[in-house]
């Protein structure tokens, strides 16, 4: 019998990490795509395992010259840039950067305005504990009676 | 969950997220991520989820390059050696090596697979009936 190494043992797998359907549903996405060879389907599987790693490892290494634990977004961001054959098919699909935390000038936090006027359509809370204004008759019959329906079974 | 049959074809082209099952498992995706980085080092949700989109776009990039060449030279298949071709056009050719013995190590064992024969000359079969 021959013993192999563990990590010669995964490179000869003929198996993929990924499931095969998934990997060949992604693949047919694009219309253009009419058959695909379980050849074909395979490295590409395995391919793809091969650029999860790079990428993986590359973000590693930019959380830890930022000398952080956690690989965040923006950790993968650099790692894209830094690769030109990722970068130049990528870039434009990573989510943007989130806000900076810092206030900004411009915009505010949007604080709930208290004294604003509801908007149209709804009432406020408090509106159901308060005598309404007679402005519409039968809307304060209606609020007469108790707003909030209780099941009483 | 959304009906993605007879999508159109420009789903790669979507601004927004990818559904779910255009994605890989995110628990594929985890595990691998683990393998590869460091012991103590963590990954954000966040980022196992865009990993996640990252190899879809993968997928599709490679793909849609074999394909393209296919039509070029009005075949209808995609084959191991329009990845490899599309892999090297792309910029990933250092995938080449490994890939070559993924794939050789492959066609041995479905030839060994189809044929079911002892055959002889491979020492993973030797053993055996």
């Amino acid at each position: 019998m021959v013993i192999m190494a563990e990590e010669e043992e995964n490179a000869a797998s003929t198996v993929s990490e990924f499931p095969k359907g998934r990997v060949k549903k992604i693949m047919t996405l694009d219309k253009d795509v009419k058959r695909v060879s379980s050849e074909a389907l395979f490295l590409v599987s395995r391919s793809t395992e091969l650029f999860l790693q790079f990428l993986a490892e590359k973000s590693a290494q930019v959380a830890i010259e930022k000398k952080r634990k956690t690989v965040n977004l923006e950790h993968i961001r650099v790692a894209v840039k830094r690769h030109q054959p990722t970068r130049d098919f990528l870039l434009d699909d990573l989510p943007p950067p989130s806000q900076p935390n810092k206030p900004d000038k411009h915009t505010t936090p949007a604080a709930r305005p208290k004294s604003d006027k509801p908007l149209p359509g709804t009432r406020r809370i408090d509106q159901f504990f308060r005598k309404p204004e007679p402005e519409n008759p039968a809307q304060a019959e209606a609020q007469a009676q108790s707003p909030i329906p209780v099941d009483e079974s | 969950m959304v009906d993605n049959i007879g999508g159109s074809s420009s789903n790669a082209e979507n601004s927004g997220m990818r559904e779910q099952d255009q994605l890989l498992p995110i628990a594929n995706v985890g595990r691998i991520m683990k393998q590869i980085l460091p012991p103590n080092a963590k990954i954000s949700k966040e980022s196992k989820e865009t990993m996640q989109e990252c190899v879809s776009e993968f997928i599709s990039f490679v793909t849609s390059e074999a394909s393209e060449k296919c039509r070029r030279e009005r075949r209808k298949t995609v084959n191991g050696d329009d990845v490899c071709w599309a892999l090297a056009s792309l910029g990933f050719d250092d995938y080449a090596e490994p890939l070559r013995r993924y794939l050789h190590r492959y066609r041995e064992l479905e030839v060994d697979r189809s044929t079911n024969q002892d055959r002889g000359n491979s020492p993973l079969t030797r053993e055996g009936s």
